[in-house]
Order: C-alpha cells, then sequence, then structure tokens
C-alpha cells in the first residue's frame, strides 16, 4: 500500500469525528459553553478577590489550559465512544489497522478543535481581563499547546484502553482522570503546596512541566521543558503499545463482541 | 501451501468474565471450507454461530486449536488476513450520524482506500446495493433491511475474497429476506468469492449453501449437502395429513421427493423435500379419500438437535 492509503487510514477517525461532532449539538456547547463558562468564572474570580497582573494570567493560564485539555481528550476517546454508543466495533477491529491509526487521526481531530477553543479564549481573556498570551512570541504559545494536546492525547488513550479492558462503564471512571490533572498538575496553584505525595504524582504528569513552563513567561521562574517532553513521549509511546495490546486482550475476551451487542 | 478459505482444527472457545466463572462456547471445532463455496453454520440462538464467525474473521481468538485463513495464519497473520477478507454482522450497526455514502467513505479510508479509487469503490458499492436514493440518509433513519444492504455494501469495499455473513435476513420483512439471499447469491456468483454465512434457518441455509454444518451447543453434529442433510436428519418439511378413507402407503414412500412416512390410523406424517415437486403428487394419491386436515410444518430445528442429542 502507498503513503497515500496509509495516511487515510489514519484520516479515516478524524473523519468519522468531524462529521459526528458537526451534527451534533452539543459539541458546540463543547466548544463555546463550557470553555467560556470557565474562563469567565475564573477571570471573574481573580477581579473579585483583586488579584493582581501576573497573577491574573497564572490562574487564566491554568483556566485555558483545563480546558483545551479537555475538549481535546474527549476527541481522542470519541474514537472508541462514538463506535460503542452506535455499536459499530466490530467494524472497525475487522479493519486491516493500529491503535495508532485511530488515535491519530482523532487526535489531529482534537488538535483543531483545542485550538480553536484556545484562540476563542485568548481573545476573550484579552479583551475583558487584559491577558495577553503572546507576550513571550509565538513559540513558548505553540509549546505549551503540544504539551496540553500530548497531555490529552495521552488521557484519551487511557479511556480507550478501559473500554476495551472494562466495558460499557469504564469511560465513567476514566473521566476522573481529567479531575485529577485539576487536582495535581497545578492548574490554579504551583504544585508547591501540594502535600509531599501529591507533588510526586504531579510530577510524573507532563502538563506540570509545560505549565510551569509557560507561565516563566509571565512570571519569571524556573522551569524543566525538556523533563515534560520526554515525559509526554513517553507516555504517548507507551499508551499506544498498551491500546494494541489491551485490543488484542479485547480479542481474546470476546470483549470486543460484548461492546457491539 | 493451501489456499483453502478456512482450515479449522480443534478450535476451541471459553468466555472468561470477572468474577463469574467460565462458559465453554465452542468445543473441539474442525472443519475446512472449500474454495468458491458458500458454507452454511446452521444453529439456533446461542449454539455459537456469531463466535465462530468472529473467530474465523479474527475479529476474536480461539483458546485453543489451529486456525489458517486462505492459507494465512490466523494469529500471526492476521493483519494480512484483514486486508482481504470482511464481514457483515448480524443487527449491523454504523456510526449513527453518518450518512450512507460517508458511513462508506469512512470505511473505505479505514482499508487505505484515496482519492479517487475510493469514490468510485465507494460510488460502486452505492449502485450495486440500489443504496442511491439513501446516499445522504444518516444510518439511524435507515429501515433493517437498508441497514442490512449498508452492511453488505461495506463489506465488500476491499473487494474481499472471503466474505463473513452472520446472520444476514435475522430480523428482515420476508420479501426483504428473499431479495436480500438474491443479492448474496449474486455477489457470490460476480464476484467469485468464498462466502461462510450462518443461519437459524434450515429454507435459507437450503437455498445459498454448497455445504452446512449443524452446531449446536459448540458442537459440530453434523456436516454435510443440504441434500443430505434433509435425508440423513429429517430436515424437510413435515406434511400431516388426516384423512378417512383408504391411501396407498407404499406408493407414497416410494415417490421421489418423500424422505419418510409415519403412519397412524387416520394420520400421516411425511417428511417431504419441497424442491422435487413432491406436494403436488401426495395429495392426488389421496383422491380416494375424505381430506380431513392438512399442515405443512417447516424443519424445526430444536427437534432435529433434539434428535441428534439423542
Ligand atoms: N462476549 C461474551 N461473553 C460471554 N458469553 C458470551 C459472549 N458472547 C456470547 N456468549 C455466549 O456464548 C454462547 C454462544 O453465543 P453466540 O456465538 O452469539 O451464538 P449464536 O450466534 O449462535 O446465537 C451463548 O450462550 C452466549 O450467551
Ligand atoms: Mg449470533
Amino acid at each position: 500500500m502507498n503513503w497515500q492509503g496509509e495516511l487515510n487510514k489514519y484520516l479515516a477517525s478524524a473523519y468519522k469525528n468531524w462529521i459526528t461532532s458537526k451534527r451534533n449539538i452539543f459539541t458546540l456547547f463543547e466548544l463555546f459553553f463550557w470553555p467560556m463558562i470557565s474562563l469567565l468564572s475564573i477571570g471573574l474570580l481573580t477581579r473579585f478577590l483583586k488579584v493582581e497582573g501576573s497573577m491574573v494570567s497564572f490562574l487564566l493560564v491554568g483556566a485555558i489550559a483545563l480546558t483545551i485539555l479537555q475538549v481535546a481528550q474527549i476527541d481522542v476517546a470519541y474514537v472508541l465512544l462514538f463506535d460503542m454508543w452506535s455499536k459499530s466495533i466490530k467494524n472497525t477491529f475487522i479493519a486491516p489497522i493500529h491503535s495508532y491509526h485511530l488515535v491519530f487521526g482523532a487526535t489531529l481531530f482534537g488538535i483543531l478543535r483545542g485550538s480553536v477553543v484556545f484562540f476563542i479564549l485568548a481573545i476573550v481573556s484579552r479583551y475583558l481581563f487584559g491577558f495577553d498570551f503572546q507576550e513571550g512570541g509565538l513559540l513558548p504559545v505553540l509549546i505549551f499547546l503540544a504539551g496540553v494536546f500530548a497531555t490529552a492525547a495521552v488521557i484519551g488513550i487511557i479511556v480507550c484502553i478501559s473500554i476495551l479492558t472494562f466495558g460499557q462503564k469504564a469511560d465513567v471512571a476514566a473521566w476522573s482522570l481529567s479531575g485529577m490533572i485539576l487536582l495535581v498538575s497545578g492548574i490554579y496553584y504551583p504544585v508547591e503546596v501540594l502535600p509531599p505525595l501529591l507533588q510526586t504524582l504531579a510530577r510524573a504528569i507532563p502538563l506540570t512541566y509545560f505549565l510551569e513552563y509557560y507561565r516563566s513567561v509571565f512570571i519569571p521562574g524556573p522551569h524543566h521543558l525538556a523533563i515534560g517532553a520526554f515525559l509526554a513521549v513517553f507516555y504517548l509511546v507507551l499508551g499506544l503499545i498498551l491500546f494494541d495490546r489491551a485490543i488484542e486482550r479485547a480479542r481474546r475476551t470476546g470483549i470486543l463482541l460484548r461492546l457491539s451487542e | 501451501m493451501t489456499k483453502k478459505p478456512v482450515e479449522a482444527k480443534g478450535i476451541c472457545k471459553r468466555y472468561k468474565s470477572f468474577l463469574e466463572s467460565s462458559t465453554t462456547v465452542l468445543q473441539n471445532i474442525s472443519l475446512d471450507i472449500e474454495e468458491g463455496e458458500i458454507f452454511g453454520l446452521l444453529g439456533p440462538n446461542g449454539s455459537g454461530k456469531t463466535t465462530l464467525i468472529s473467530i474465523f474473521s479474527t475479529l476474536i481468538y480461539p483458546e485453543q486449536g489451529s486456525l489458517f485463513i486462505l492459507g494465512m495464519d490466523a494469529r500471526r497473520d492476521n493483519g494480512e488476513i484483514r486486508k482481504v477478507i470482511n464481514i457483515s454482522t448480524a443487527k449491523p450497526n454504523f456510526p449513527w450520524s453518518l450518512t450512507v455514502q460517508e458511513n462508506l467513505r469512512h470505511y473505505g479510508m479505514l482499508y487505505g482506500l484515496y482519492g479517487s479509487a475510493l469514490s468510485r469503490t465507494v460510488g460502486d458499492q452505492i449502485d450495486a446495493f440500489e443504496l442511491g436514493d439513501f446516499r445522504d440518509t444518516k444510518f439511524e433513519n435507515l429501515s433493517t433491511g437498508l441497514k442490512q444492504r449498508l452492511s453488505l455494501a461495506k463489506a465488500m469495499l476491499n473487494h474481499p475474497r472471503l466474505l463473513f455473513l452472520d446472520e444476514p435476513t435475522t430480523g428482515l420483512d420476508p420479501d426483504i429476506s428473499i431479495k436480500t439471499r438474491m443479492l448474496i447469491k449474486r455477489i457470490h456468483q460476480e464476484q467469485n468469492i468464498s462466502v461462510v454465512l450462518s443461519t437459524h434457518y434450515m429454507p435459507e441455509a437450503e437455498m445459498l449453501c454448497d455445504r452446512i454444518a449443524f452446531l449446536r451447543k459448540g458442537q459440530i453434529v453434523a456436516l454435510d449437502t443440504p441434500r443430505n442433510l434433509k435425508k440423513h436428519l429429517g430436515l424437510g418439511e413435515k406434511v400431516v395429513v388426516s384423512y378417512e378413507g383408504p391411501a396407498d402407503i407404499r406408493a407414497l414412500e416410494s415417490m421421489p421427493g418423500v424422505l419418510g412416512v409415519k403412519a397412524e390410523k387416520g394420520r400421516l406424517e411425511i417428511m417431504i423435500d419441497r424442491n422435487e415437486d413432491s406436494l403436488d403428487r401426495i395429495i392426488k394419491l389421496f383422491c380416494n379419500a375424505r381430506i380431513l386436515d392438512i399442515t405443512i410444518k417447516e424443519p424445526d430445528l430444536e427437534d432435529v438437535f433434539l434428535e441428534l442429542a439423542r
């Protein structure tokens, strides 16, 4: 098979997610409603508490990161969730594909949606709260977004693996992962305020490092971007390997059939 | 190297679920399917047809046994196998909000089709399965028969050499079922492919299949041509006649198309093969008698299975 055919295998899930999303009114909520609510509520909170300039950017960066993380992560998870909800999972796994085909296309679409949300939130926060996301140039923004999207892809992969391992109800448990990220990876406060055990956990999450890096543009401080980048790549590769193994396992246990009933 | 579509030896499958004891669903299944044949898996609900088709199509893996699909090892070469097979599942389901055309495009992409070849293949399948009027209808708004047709169209996207059809007519209206069977026959002839088909409906297996394996509780209890199965297992239709007066039972027994006769006083149970115009001749035998009642019963697989189980 030539490269165009191979490319289309990667793009198939982006195509499916794109059409499903554009026909689904709730995706508009995911894109505009919830992101706006989380941004506005945090922004208004900073006004009420009379938070000074650099701390406002600290909090808004956190709110924006969490929001686009959630948008992009659900897109990756959708690749199996849509199949599970429509009971079409057999048709996907009878095709000659691997986990990375599915994840790539879905992540690509997640990046697209996440970027749209980021753009909207950045503009709104600039006009309402005077936060200039481009203060350090475009490169830090792109690196920061890459870190958020990589973390989102990892979470999405974990959701997919749990579906294939534990079945229908697993998605609920997996959503709590982004709650965990909110708690420990320094979204609204530096990880130093966490108890030691949670700090260790925070240091295992790539997003923590990317947040520190991007914030150092607004509030100079130390960051370890290289560790974050290494962790992100490590988790992505590990996640894809485990996803493929989860598919093989699902073929042994027969859960692949039960998910289509 | 042999190129038989399916070569299975000693296939066993158990479903293990968390905290529950495991259930054995297939036991020691061995069978070969020849190139170009339509092979039927016949059995009642729960007999393991879907499980066996899923194993043959590498959707799931067996616990034990060796399995070669088109000469390739089902476990080691499953990636290669998936390129040249396809399946239409029982009660087919596709992403709901995608239209017929979008669904076919999506699955075409998963098979590595692109550009004009993708558009052409999708268009060809839409034409072949007469889906043109529903091209832009979302899957959720299709009738059961159309869903089935879309599923068949999807199964032909990669021009498979081996096609699996799991209960292709279950749940369809009788007229649509007949149409679907014709369609399956046509695909088989035009594309010159091997087909494995499951059904719990004997007449369907008879109409479509060159050979039939009879599944019961996860075991093959018989494997033969439809004709021989009918003869040996009494799978023909049963005509029950109640009558007063004379009837030549001897003549009846030697009549072509009559597979067996059970006689009681004033009541005959005649096992027949409908294909051989036998009904007409049977009725004519009773011209000197007074017929009180005639019923024709389709073969009851459960009965046959009970018979076989003894
Ligand atoms: N994923 C599964 N987990 C556990 N048991 C299953 C699963 N799928 C099917 N079974 C059981 O296996 C048996 C055979 O099922 P199946 O292959 O679907 O039969 P058929 O297609 O002939 O109706 C049934 O008793 C069914 O309850
Ligand atoms: Mg079945």
